[in-house]
Formats: C-alpha cells, structure tokens, sequence
C-alpha cells in the first residue's frame, strides 16, 4: 500500500519532517507502525440518509449515526484468560490453607497439590497481564502507587502479594524446620490474599463505564468467586494428582457449591443486566452470548456429573472437563458481552436514563427529554 | 462565508451576538446556514432575478434612501433618447451590434455627456479609439424630482417591474413567504440609523453574468443608501489571500500596477495618445498623468525621461484578448510556446481540465512552481487521456521544469485582503532544500536575462536592459528583499530616494517613482505601515493602526456617503467621517475619502478641471461625476442595467426575455468545447454547482498533500438530496458517476437535505452540489470536478461560468478508463435543436472575437 | 487555578480549525482516511490520535429561531474534547498514577509512565481517552500542558474562529456561560442548557472542566445523558466480593471440616 503518496516527510502521518521541525508536540512520542492502515482502521460508512441517525421513529432515543459512546475495552485473549487462571489460584490458595489448618498432616496431599496450583496461577496470570500491557516492559509500573479508587491497583498489589506468598509457601513447605513453618505461615497469608484475587477481577469489570458489566456490579463478584471455585475443583478432576478418597471428596463438596453458586449468580447477573433490555442483550445474542449459554450448560453438566454417585475417575475427569471449559467460557462470555455493550451506545443511553429516571435525581430533572423542538 | 472564510466569519457571529441578522441565499444549507438567522435555497445561476426582485419591492414600496439617492447616485441623471431597455427589446439593450457581436453603448450615455467609467471594462477592439474615462461633466442633466421618464430611478423602475415576488418564486424557486421576508429585513435595517452589508464570493461571480451579479447588489445597496457607511458595502470574499493583492497589483494581463490600462497596439501610439484616451478632466482620474509617470520612473528609473516619452514605447501592446481561456485554447491551436504555473493548478482548478492538458501538450515548455509535483505538472503522464492510450506521454514535445517553492512562512511578504488591507507577514523559518520564494524566482530570472542580454543593441531589449532590477539580498540563498520591493511600490522621490507619504504627492514631472500610486503611504516615513500591528483594545474601533489599507489608510472608501450633503453625519449612531466647520476640514473615524479642505458647499466652476470638478456633496471621487453609479452609461460590455439571463447550460427557459443568455457572453464553439442543450436537455438534467469546502484549499495543492487537512475530507464526494437519491437509486457512501458533454467523473454520495431540490415553473428540479477539490495527487485522491465544465465566460471580465451547469448523474462508478472530449468520442447529439440562447438579431457571434486567431479557433483541433 | 473550556455549540461553525491546531501543535499522526458518509464527519469519534473531534448533526428538526426554506431541519455542530471531569474515571482508574491531575486541574496522562493496560479506556464515561494499538498507550487531550505552562491558552481554543470554544478560568467561563444560557433562553431559545457545568448538573463527574452548551439532549451530541465516574459508585462490588470471598473461605473451611476421614 506505501505509494509514492508518502513523501519523505509524512511517513509517520504527521507531515512533519524531522529534519526540518523539531518533534517536541505532547503527541509527537506516539508511535506509528503503520500509515498504509491508519489507526483505528475504521471501515464504517453510514448508508442512510446523515439526518436518519435521528429518525423520527426513533427521535426519541437518538444516537450519533450509531457509533459507539464508549471506547471498547482495548484487552486480548490473556485477560479473560487471566481471569480464569487467577480465580482458580486464588480460590486453590484459600482451600489449601484451610486444608492445612483444619486437616493437618491427613490432607498433607492436598494442601501441597493446591499450593502449587496457586503458585502456577500465580505466576501465568501475571504473565498473561504482562502480555496485555501495550508497554509490558512497564509491567513494574504497576506497582508506582497505590489507588484505592482503582480496581486494578488494589488487584496488581493482591497478585503481586499472592503471587509472591504462593510461590513461596509452595517452594518452602515442604523444607523442615524454619522454612517448613514460615511455608505454611506464608500459606495463611497466600490465602488471605488468594480470596480477593479470585474476586477482584468482577470488581474490575463492574467498577467501569462499560453498560453490561457495570448493571451487574453486585452480582459480578459472586459469580466470578463461583467459577473460580468451580474451575478450581473441575481443575483436580483434569490434572494427574494423586488424591486421597477424602481429599477428592472435599474438592467435590467444594466444587459442588462453587457450582451451584456460579449457577445461581449467572441468574441473578442476567436479572440484573436486563432491567435495561438492551443492556443485557449481548447475554443473550452474538459471540458473548452463546459463550454464555454455553457455560451455563457446561457448567450445569459438570455439577450433575459431579453429583452422580461413584468415583470413577473418569467421571472426575469429564466433570473436570465440562467445569473447566464452562469456566473459561464464562470468563470469554463476560470479556466479550463487555466488548459488545461498549459498541451499543443505546445501552449506555438506556442504562443511564434509567437510573436517573429511578433515582429521580436532579440530572433527570435538568436533562431536557423530548425531541430538541418540544423541550 | 463559514464554509470558505471561516476567520472571517468571526465577525459576522460577532454581529450576530449583537442583535445583527444573519441571512443566507445559497443553493446549500451550508456550515453558514447552521447559524444563520434566515436561510434561503436558491436556484443557482438565478440570483438577479432574486436581487432584482428585491430592487424592485424597494422602489415600488418607496423604502429607498431618498435623499441619499437623489445627492449620491445618478438616479436622478437623464439618459439619452435613443436608450431602449430589455423591455423594449425582449432582452437586448439598444446599440446590439449584429455584425461584432457586441454592444456600442453610445445610446446609454447620459444625456449630454460623455463619461467613463472608473473601473471596468476599457477595453475598446470595437468601438472608436476615444477616451475611456470620458472627457467632460457638467453636461449632465438632472431631474431631483425622480420623475422625469427617461431619468435613470424611472428606466430603473421599469426595468425590474416585472421581478414580481411570484417571479422570483418562478425563476428562483424562492418561496415568496421567504423572499418577502429578506427583502423586508434589509428595508427595515438601512436608512440613516442602520446599514445592511452584502457578502459575497466565487458563488456570484462565476457566471457568464458575473459582473452584472454584483452591480445588481451595487444598486440595491445604493438605493438603500448602505455605500460609504459604517456596517454598509458589498464584501468580495477571495478566492485565497491576496486575490485583491493580485488585481491591485496585477497578474491580469490587461492592467498595469493600480488599475492603470494597459497599453492597446491600436490607439495607444504614444504616451501622449495612451494619456489622452485614458485620462479624464473630471473626478480623480484627472490625476493619471502623474502615476503612469512614477510608474515608469520606477520601472526604468535614470532610463526614463520627458524626451524619450518615459520609455513608454519599449511596453508590450495588447493586441486583443488574452485572458485565461483564450489564452489555453490558443495553446490547444499551439500558438502559445511557453507557460508559467506559479501556485496554480489548472487542470484541477480551472474549467475544462482536458483542454488544460491539450494546451499544455503543444507548449515547447511549462514551468511549474508549486509545493508538490500537481496533476499541471504531471499533465504528461498522469490524465485520463493517457490511461485510455489516446494520447502516449513520448510523444509529447513539452518540456517540463519543476521548482518547489516556498510557503508563506517561508518568506517576507504581504498579503492584501478583501478590505485593501495590507499585511505583513515574516519569515519564520528558512525554506527548505531548493525551496524558493517568488521573489527569488523572478528577481533572478530578470537578473539573469539581463546578464544574457547585457551586450545586445536590439532596440527591443533596451526595455529589459533599462529595468531597474537593483534589489538588495540577503542569506544563503540570496533572497531579495521583499521591504524594498514595498519601498518601491510604496514610491519615492527621485533625487533623494526619500519615500512619498501618499499618492497626492506623486508628480507628473519625472521627479517621483512609484510602482502602484494606490499604495503610496504603506511605506511612509520609511517605515513598513503594513506591518503595524497595535491590538484593537489599543486603539480606536476603526483600528487605523492595525496594517494599512489603500489608498491613503482609508478603511472604508467613499466614506464622504456616511454624512449628509451638508457634511453632518446621517444619524448619531451612524456617525462615521463629517465636515468640521471649526477647523474647516473633514474629520472622523477614518480617514475622510475626500478632498479634506473641500466644504460640503463647494461647487465647481465652469472652468473646473481635473479634481477640482469634485463638487463637495459628491462622495463617489474616482467617478467623473462624483456620483454612485444606479445606471452604468458605459464601461460594461452586457448592458447598462443588470438583466436575468439564464446560464449558458440551464435547466429552465428565461422567464422574462425571448434572449435566452447573456448575448455578450463569451463562447469557444469548437469540437473539444461542445455545450448541451441551453435548457432541458434530455442527456443532462440536473442542475450542478460546484463550491469548496472548509477542510481543502481550492485545487488542493495547499491540502490534500497535508494529512491533517485530507482525512477531515478524505474523498471527492458529491451532494444530492434524498428524492434525486431515490430517483437515482444512489445511496449515501455509496458511489455516482456524473456526465457533461465535456468529460465524465466519479464520486462518493452524501445524501443530504442541505441541497433540496426547487419547484421551478412548476417542475420539481434537482441540484447537484460538487466540491471540485480533489485530483489525481496527494494524499488524497479523487477525480476533478473542472473536467466536467466548459469554456464560457462573462464579457466584462472573463470569469468562467461555473457555478451553474447541467449535467447526469447515475448510480455507480465509472469505468476504469474515463472519457474526456479532447481526445475521447463525443456524447451522441440529439436530433435537431428547436431552443435557441440568442433572439434572431443577435445572430451568430463571430469567432474570434475574443480570441488569438480567428482561423485557427474554427478548426478545432484532433478531428 | 482550575482552568477549563466552555465549548458553545451555538456558535460553532464546523471549520474544525480545533481539530487541525490540536494535531498540529501537539504533533499527532492522521487518523486515517476514509469517507465516512456521516455528514461531513469524517473523524467520527475522539481517539487516540484526535483530541478534538467536531460532530455533525443532521437534525429533522427546526432550530429555534431560525428560518429555512428546507423546512424543518437544522444541521448542529459542536467540537468534542475530553471533559478533563473533576471526578475522572480514567485518572481513577489509573493503576499506574500515570494520570495526574495538574497544577491547572487538568487531566494529564504522562507518556512515560503509562504502561498500557487499558483500564482508563473503560473507565471513561465519555469514551475519550483510547489506547492507541502501535504505540501501545493511552492518549488523550492534555488541554495543553504545555502551552499552558508558556502561559498560552490551547490550539484549539486559540484557533477558534468564533470562540465557540472558549478557555479560562473555570469558575469565570461558568458566569459567562450561564450569562449566555439566559441569554438565549430571553431569546425564545429555551432549549439551551449547560451540560456538565458543575456537580449539580452532573453529579456523576461532580461537573467538567470542559462543559458544553448544547441545544438538544446529550444523546444527540454522542454524549452520555448521566455519566458516572465508575469509582464513584464502586463500593458495592467490593462490598459483594467481600461476601462473596468470604463465602469461598466458609465453603472452603466447611468443605474441610463436613468430610471426615476415609471419605463421606
């Protein structure tokens, strides 16, 4: 596509050649690959009448030719990826300590087997983040401050700690002595840490402008914390560790209401995205959509297979199967219905006429409502 | 005015937020709709029969200024006898001559005098060699009672009786609803306490009627009394900066520096003759002698003396027209060897850009002096002619040379407005690499020939070996020094070099030089005046210190208008420039535009010549009689009165006249300039008026190589409104392709109802608007809407018609090789042609009366 | 000194002069080039790369006090910009303290700290602030900082014909801006309101530094009619996760304890 169109001067579509003007803008860093395709590539064109973005039949509820009014959420694959790996270590970390501080030496297996899913997950998700980050040799950044206000602060501080302290009850356990204890210490604190970073990630989601994520604010948390002890135990039934009987019981039983919870709170997610039709709509249609439908059934199919008398290990193993796939679908489901709200800026408008409208507050008052030539 | 001059339009906002009202008439609601008070779509091409409309609705309302019509204007001036109107005559003036196809305005003269014009058209290959500023005044006769049958108010009034409301609404497709309301506005708002100002640009001009567009708004607004008075006058918008720089200084081939003429091979034999038939004995013209004078003396300098006539005879004479589109189809017939393109782009810019091409292809060289290699540059191998192998680039002798050039920050310069205002602008930045100002380009071109020809003896190099060319330079690169160009425009005395501080000091004598007398004083008291610039919270509301404005500083000519015959303003809140009768002179806000001692109760003698025929109640001082100019007794080639006539191609039949067209237009009927049928043709049923956009500057060299300015309008689109899109089956961001007899383009589609479509005599018709910025370079790209329009042209001043044009649209695009008529086959004709744009006795006008060669036009050319 | 724009949408006459001033004072790249067929917007939205967008609305509606012979229709303009919000969702949710707020009261994303990971793009309410792709961080107006400091007021607002866009301080532009709402609404033009002028018209943002008067609701002008900073109504999810965790942990512990030795 480079034609004789770039000229010495504008290969990076600024028309400014270095050599003669100094590159000293706010903007002048910015760094372009690419002026064959610029950036964004858009390839929109409105092929109605320009005033039929304002058609009278829907004059009132307008929106700018139907382009969106929020950025779309800019991650890849490895974030809802993430969210799967870090919910499971996080909940592995929580079942581990209380393995070990109510089962002792008898739950020695499970106790060791979860700390080391832990310090795994640990490790990949910060690894998966890493790689979304635009600048990823700043990944240290993250760790310049800290903001409560922010979700993904508080969240980078839990995995770094949970990264950290899983990892090390995991490599120091099994010494004697000292380490062994400061290893289980450490378990503790992994586990501390562990529970809020399987949920952080909902609070993650629900604390932004995006319409879907933000109507389920509430139920977010409670369905992320659901799939994340779903994929822990769907996870066990996969992975080639050698459980007692009891140790696999438990990680059932803990399964089991990991499900039901997921199970539940997808229910009340859809509840709550739907107050606003429009804002619920990517759960029910398009990518996000049978992503979702499809985790339901997944997960659903692993808890009555889980439930179903016997210990086959095969059985283990297909449960484990279908929860783990249905965690990862409910993790790409929630990733993507958020991509597709975000495009919808009918949901945004929707979403916030609503809750104005409920709260009656004064924004609702101050906003004019009809068509421009009745207000 | 939002769309193409936004800076400017700050003030019409400004006004606005004052309580002014903002009217627009335009085909498109444009971004000056948006915010306009009152918009009315008009049908291009039809605007005196809308402004003629309004003339109309104030004379027979009596809402007319009276007593500024009577004093200012020659209302009250008697006409000849023999005058007959388009009334009379079904759309001709009295004095058609059949056999030149032109006027002889002898019979529109006043009666009893003969008086030129101060501007206009002084062409004279017709008539008598005579002077074309006129000889006399006084002769005049007058009727202050407005009455008299053949005073110019009643031949006024009965020429625009028929430019009813319902007229306008038939010719125009303007509502009457909305008419009536524009004309009222502008009654209601002029008058001693408020004026009404006019805006106008390209939209106006470009017609084969242009010139007469703004003598019907110049009428009106003299009628209303809004000349010469704050908030008043008519505003040419520019086409870029320093268009108004251009003609005062000129790049027209028939004046000289300050609208001095140009000397004709005919009559003009000696300076004695050329002074004769272009000075006057009245009004301020009478001073010519002195500037042509200085003009010389600054050209040849110690060269020039009494004896040798100033070197008067070493100036080229005009041997006949050699305006634009002459000149190129001159080209075309290869009567032309050489072209210079300094910033422009014409086979983008210009109409016809095929016949640009086939001009330039029998040139022996081009030069091209641009930011970037243009599509005039490269009209060698990059054309449609050339992609469909009609034409093979080796087989075109041309040649070709390129010098980029550098931008206005790249040089010292100024730059003059629509105002007369002159600015100075400084270099910011060295230009780069061979980047090179037009200064540099020409001085050392002069040097340079003047080196080669330094040794010769040929009398007809004397003229280039006696030039002054002495610029001082400066830099690296040798740059001139653009202040001392100013410094010689601005004129100087010769024995001292001391700079003159206005034109009233300029001599006749030999004993001054000055490169332009109406810029004499930009550069006084040997200070660049243009360059001043005290803020407007500095100084007075008329901001006199802010740049300097010709002549003389003056901001607003003929500002004697804004007081009453006696010398006291009209009204207190008009009050602008009066007669102090304590100090005995003329003060104000501005710098009065008379003779400052002259009382308003002065009245010329008999005996009076020169400036002294000034009468102190004639505020019009360049006219001979001192009068606004209501009825043009000469200096127009198309008529004394502005008279509606349709485009050359047009959508309806004339309403009013049996002549179709303006019978003074110019035409080239030749094999590669073929027009469509003058109304209803079957081929070509939409309306087409082209306009540019806010995002581009004209032919794009200035934009389309910029991304910043080519994504906010990335693509050549054209505009339609939704029921020729329905019609037409045309989709927005889809695809048409658009068809003259000339050649064919694609666009992109933005379906609007910003360009609705017109009842007219009861036919609903659709306009199609173009914007013509893009060609087949730059950044981005799109084919150029000139090619679509053909060789036609106003009398007066040789502007193009191309504002209102027929043409068809149709769904898609266009092939891969696209048609043009220069070398491409003609669009079949139809059988027999029953319209007509002539009345019988205007007959067929005679080739060439406007071009090179009479012979070669006929032939065409290529089969 | 909070410093901030009022853009008045009435006066705006679409030259984008804003958006052309802004990329060139600030150096940034084009956006691309392509027929959008939405009016004569051809930027279509703020980005990564354009920091002042002008929208363009065909509207089959007649504008108040204005008179054409098209019948009812009226074409409203108006330049974008980010709000520089004086609660913002980005510079909330910035993890990295890349998004300061300025000695100006600004919004400023520093171009050396941002790492990219995106989490202001879907913390904006006004979708503003975009992560551009090959450069990987995030962008947006900077209401020029660096004028700013050169005692300067920005390119946009410095090149605006009409003073649609006007810069000062925030406290005066809101006197003035509400001077001209009652001006309009004197007018016939009843309409006119101030959007995001202050924490009571949006308490959401608790009001912009950059405010808008506009002529029809904010949906028009692609803006969101209640934005909410996300963190300001964030404590409920961490409340729920509080719960939520600390069910696992219960669940986890019952798990333990309800199995005994040698299975059930």
């Amino acid at each position: 596509m480079k034609d004789e169109r770039d000229g010495d001067g504008d290969r990076d579509g600024r028309h400014v050649d270095p050599g003669l003007g100094l590159l000293a803008g706010e903007g002048a860093q910015q760094r372009i690959d690419t002026t064959a395709e610029a950036f964004p590539s858009r390839t929109f064109v409105w092929r109605d009448l320009p005033s039929h973005s304002f058609p009278p039949e829907e004059a009132d509820e307008p929106t700018y030719y139907g382009r969106p009014v929020l950025k779309e959420p800019v991650w890849v694959w490895s974030v809802p990826t993430y969210f799967y790996v870090g919910g499971t270590a996080g909940a592995a970390a929580v079942l581990a300590a209380a393995a070990q501080a109510l089962g002792g030496e008898e739950l020695h297996g499970l106790v060791k087997a979860c700390r080391w899913v832990a310090a795994v997950g640990g490790a990949a998700g910060s690894a998966l983040l890493v790689y979304d980050l635009g600048r990823p040799e700043r990944f240290l950044h993250m760790l310049r401050v800290i903001r409560p206000t922010s979700a993904m602060s508080v969240g980078s501080w839990v995995l770094a700690g949970a990264a950290s302290a899983t990892m090390g009850s995991a490599l120091l356990s099994d010494q004697h002595g000292f380490a062994g204890r400061l290893g289980h210490f450490v378990g503790y604190v992994a586990a501390l840490l562990g529970m809020p970073l399987s949920g952080y990630t909902a609070v993650l989601l629900g604390n932004t402008a995006v319409p879907v994520w933000k109507a389920a604010q509430r139920s977010l948390p409670h369905l992320f914390i659901g799939t994340s002890v779903s994929g822990l135990a769907s996870l066990f039934g996969l992975l080639p560790v050698d459980l007692t009987p009891r140790e696999e019981t438990i990680v059932e039983r803990f399964g089991a209401v990991g499900k039901v919870v997921d199970l539940a709170a997808m229910a009340v997610v859809e509840h709550e995205a739907n107050e606003v039709e429009t804002v619920g709509r990517p759960l029910r249609t398009g990518i996000s959509g049978a992503l979702w439908t499809a985790a339901r059934a997944l997960t659903g199919a692993s808890l009555a297979l889980s439930l179903l008398p016997g210990r086959r290990r095969a059985k283990r193993a297909v449960a484990g199967l279908l929860g783990t796939a249905g965690a990862l679908a409910l993790r790409f489901a929630v990733f993507h219905a958020g991509k597709t709200s975000a495009r919808d800026p009918r949901a945004t408008f929707r979403q916030q006429r609503s809750i104005s409208s409920c709260h009656g507050s004064s924004v609702a008052a101050h906003l004019p409502t009809g068509t421009g030539s009745e207000s | 005015m939002a769309e193409c001059h936004p800076v400017g339009f700050r003030w019409v906002m400004e006004a606005k937020s004052r309580g002014a009202m903002v009217i627009h008439v335009d085909p498109r609601f444009t971004r000056t709709s948006a915010v306009a008070d009152l918009h009315v779509p008009i049908r291009a091409g039809s605007d005196i029969a809308f402004l003629g409309g309004i003339i109309r609705y104030v004379i027979e309302g009596e809402r007319y200024f009276r007593d500024y019509v009577v004093h200012y204007t020659n209302a009250p001036a008697l006409i000849c006898e023999d005058f007959r109107d388009t009334e009379d005559l079904d759309g001709l003036f009295s004095g058609w001559n059949e056999k030149d196809g032109q006027y002889d305005p002898t019979s529109w003269a006043y009666e009893g005098a003969d008086l030129g014009p101060a501007a206009g058209n002084r062409e004279s290959f017709t008539g008598q060699p005579h002077s074309e500023r006129g000889t006399q005044s006084g002769g005049e006769r007058f009727d202050c009672t407005l009455q008299h049958p053949r005073c110019v108010f009643q031949i006024l009034k009965r020429h625009f009786s028929r430019y009813t409301p319902e007229l306008v609404e038939e010719v125009c497709g303007v509502p009457r609803h909305l008419f009536l309301k524009v004309a009222e506005a502008l009654c209601a708002n002029s008058g001693p306490e408020r004026t009404s100002a006019f805006c106008y640009a390209v939209g106006w001009t470009q017609h084969s009627t242009g010139v007469q567009y703004i003598r019907t708004a110049s009428i009106l607004q003299l009628l209303l009394g809004n000349i010469g008075r704050p908030g008043g006058g008519i505003m040419a918008l520019r086409g870029h900066a320093s268009i108004q720089g251009s003609t005062d200084i000129p790049t027209l081939y028939d004046i000289l520096p300050g609208y001095l003429p140009m000397p004709k091979d005919k009559h003009d034999t000696s300076f004695e003759r050329y002074l004769e038939l272009n000075g006057t004995t009245t009004g301020w013209w009478s001073e010519f002698p002195k500037y042509a004078v200085s003009l010389l003396k600054a050209w040849f300098g110690a060269a020039a003396t009494k004896e040798n006539g100033w070197l008067f005879d070493s100036l080229p004479r005009l041997s006949g027209d050699h305006s634009h589109m002459t000149t190129v189809t001159a080209m075309a017939d290869g009567e032309v060897k050489g072209y210079f393109l300094m910033g422009e782009n014409p086979t983008v810019g210009s109409m016809h850009g095929a016949l640009q091409r086939a001009g330039m292809r029998k040139l022996d060289w081009l030069v091209v002096r641009d930011f970037a290699v243009t599509e005039s540059a490269d009209f060698w191998r990059d054309a449609p002619e050339i992609e469909r192998g009609e034409v093979r680039p080796e087989e075109i002798p041309t040649e070709v040379f390129f010098f980029p050039c550098a931008a206005h920050t790249e040089k010292d310069g100024s730059f003059t407005n629509t105002q007369r205002l002159l600015q100075w602008h400084h270099k910011a930045v060295e230009p780069p690499g061979d980047c090179r100002s037009e200064l540099h380009f020409t001085y050392h071109l002069g040097r340079r020939l003047k080196e080669l020809y330094a040794s010769s003896t040929d009398p007809r190099d004397q003229a280039l070996l006696a030039l002054t060319w002495d610029y001082p330079v400066s830099g690296e690169i040798v740059e001139p020094s653009a202040e001392a160009v100013l410094k010689e425009i601005n004129g100087f005395k010769v024995a001292d070099g001391e700079p003159v501080g206005q034109f009233t000091d300029l001599k006749d004598d030999g004993s001054t030089a000055c490169g332009c007398w109406i810029y004499s004083g930009s550069y006084k008291d040997g200070a660049n005046q243009t360059a001043r610039r005290k803020p407007g919270h500095e100084q007075s509301w008329v901001a006199l210190e802010w740049g300097w404005a010709w002549p003389a500083n003056r901001r607003m000519l003929y500002n004697r208008a804004s007081a009453d015959p006696e010398g006291k303003p009209w009204s207190e809140r008009k009050r602008y420039v009066w007669w102090d009768e304590e100090e005995k002179k003329w003060t104000g806000h501005d710098v009065p535009d008379f003779i400052a001692e002259r009382p308003p109760s002065y009245r010329p003698g008999k005996d009076a010549q020169g400036i002294d025929t000034i009468a102190g109640h004639h505020p019009f001082v360049m006219q001979g009689d001192g009068l606004g100019w209501i009825f043009t007794p000469s200096g127009l080639a198309d008529g004394p009165l502005p008279t509606h006539y349709e485009p050359q191609e047009s959508v309806a039949e004339n309403s009013l006249y049996g002549q179709q067209c303006n019978p003074g237009r110019m035409e080239w009927k030749r094999r590669d300039n073929p027009y469509h049928r003058p109304w209803d043709d079957p081929r070509f049923p939409y309306l087409v008026t082209t306009y540019r956009l806010t995002e581009h500057h004209t032919a794009g060299g200035m934009s389309r190589w910029l991304s910043w300015l080519s994504e906010l309008q990335p693509e050549m689109f054209c505009e339609v409104s939704p029921e020729l899109a329905r019609e037409k089956g045309l989709t927005n961001g889809g695809w048409a392709t658009l068809t003259t007899a000339r050649a064919e383009i694609e666009a992109r589609v933005l379906v609007t109802e910003r360009i609705p479509p017109l009842r007219i005599r009861g036919r609903t018709i659709q306009q199609i608007g173009l914007p013509y910025h893009w060609g087949s370079k730059g950044r981005v790209r799109g084919d150029a809407v000139n090619e679509l329009i053909g060789f036609v042209a106003d009398p007066n001043v040789s502007i193009q018609e191309s504002k209102a044009l027929t043409a068809n649209i149709e769904a898609g695009r266009r092939g891969r090789d696209r048609r043009v008529v220069t070398s491409g086959p003609l669009v079949p004709g139809l059988p027999g042609n029953d319209r007509e744009r002539d009345l019988p006795v205007v007959g067929q006008k005679p080739m060439g009366a406007h071009g090179i060669s009479e012979s070669r036009t006929q032939q065409g050319e290529e089969g | 000194m909070a410093v901030g724009f009022f853009t008045d949408t009435t006066i705006c006459i679409g030259c984008k002069a804003c958006e052309v001033a802004c990329k060139e004072w600030n150096q940034l790249p084009d956006d691309g080039f392509l027929f959008t067929g939405m009016s004569y917007d051809n930027t279509a939205a703020l980005g990564a790369s354009t920091w002042r967008h002008v929208s363009f609305i065909e509207r089959p509606v007649p504008l108040t006090g204005q008179e054409t012979g098209l019948g009812d229709f009226s074409w409203l303009l108006q330049s974008d910009v980010c709000k520089h919000c004086h609660r913002a969702g980005c510079l909330e949710a910035c993890p990295t303290g890349a998004i300061i707020r300025t000695e100006f009261d600004s919004v400023y994303v520093q171009p050396d700290v941002c790492n990219g990971c995106g989490y202001c793009v879907v913390s904006c309410p006004f979708g503003v602030i975009d992560r551009r792709e090959d450069d990987g961080r995030a962008w947006k107006c900077t209401l020029c900082y660096d004028r700013l400091k050169g005692g300067m007021e920005p390119a946009c607002a410095k090149a605006c014909p009409t003073d649609s866009i006007q810069f000062g301080d925030l406290y005066e532009l809101r006197d003035r801006a509400r001077d001209r709402v009652e001006r309009l609404h004197r007018h016939g033009m009843t309409e006119a309101y101030l959007y995001g002028v202050d924490e009571a018209s949006q308490p959401g943002t608790e009001g912009l530094n950059a405010f808008f008067l506009l002529v029809d609701r904010p949906e028009v002008y692609n803006l969101p009619p209640d934005p909410v900073a996300p963190a300001k109504e964030g404590r409920p999810a961490w409340t729920s996760m509080a719960f939520a965790v600390l069910g696992m942990a219960a669940a986890a512990v019952g798990a333990v304890l309800t199995v005994r030795g040698g299975g059930d």
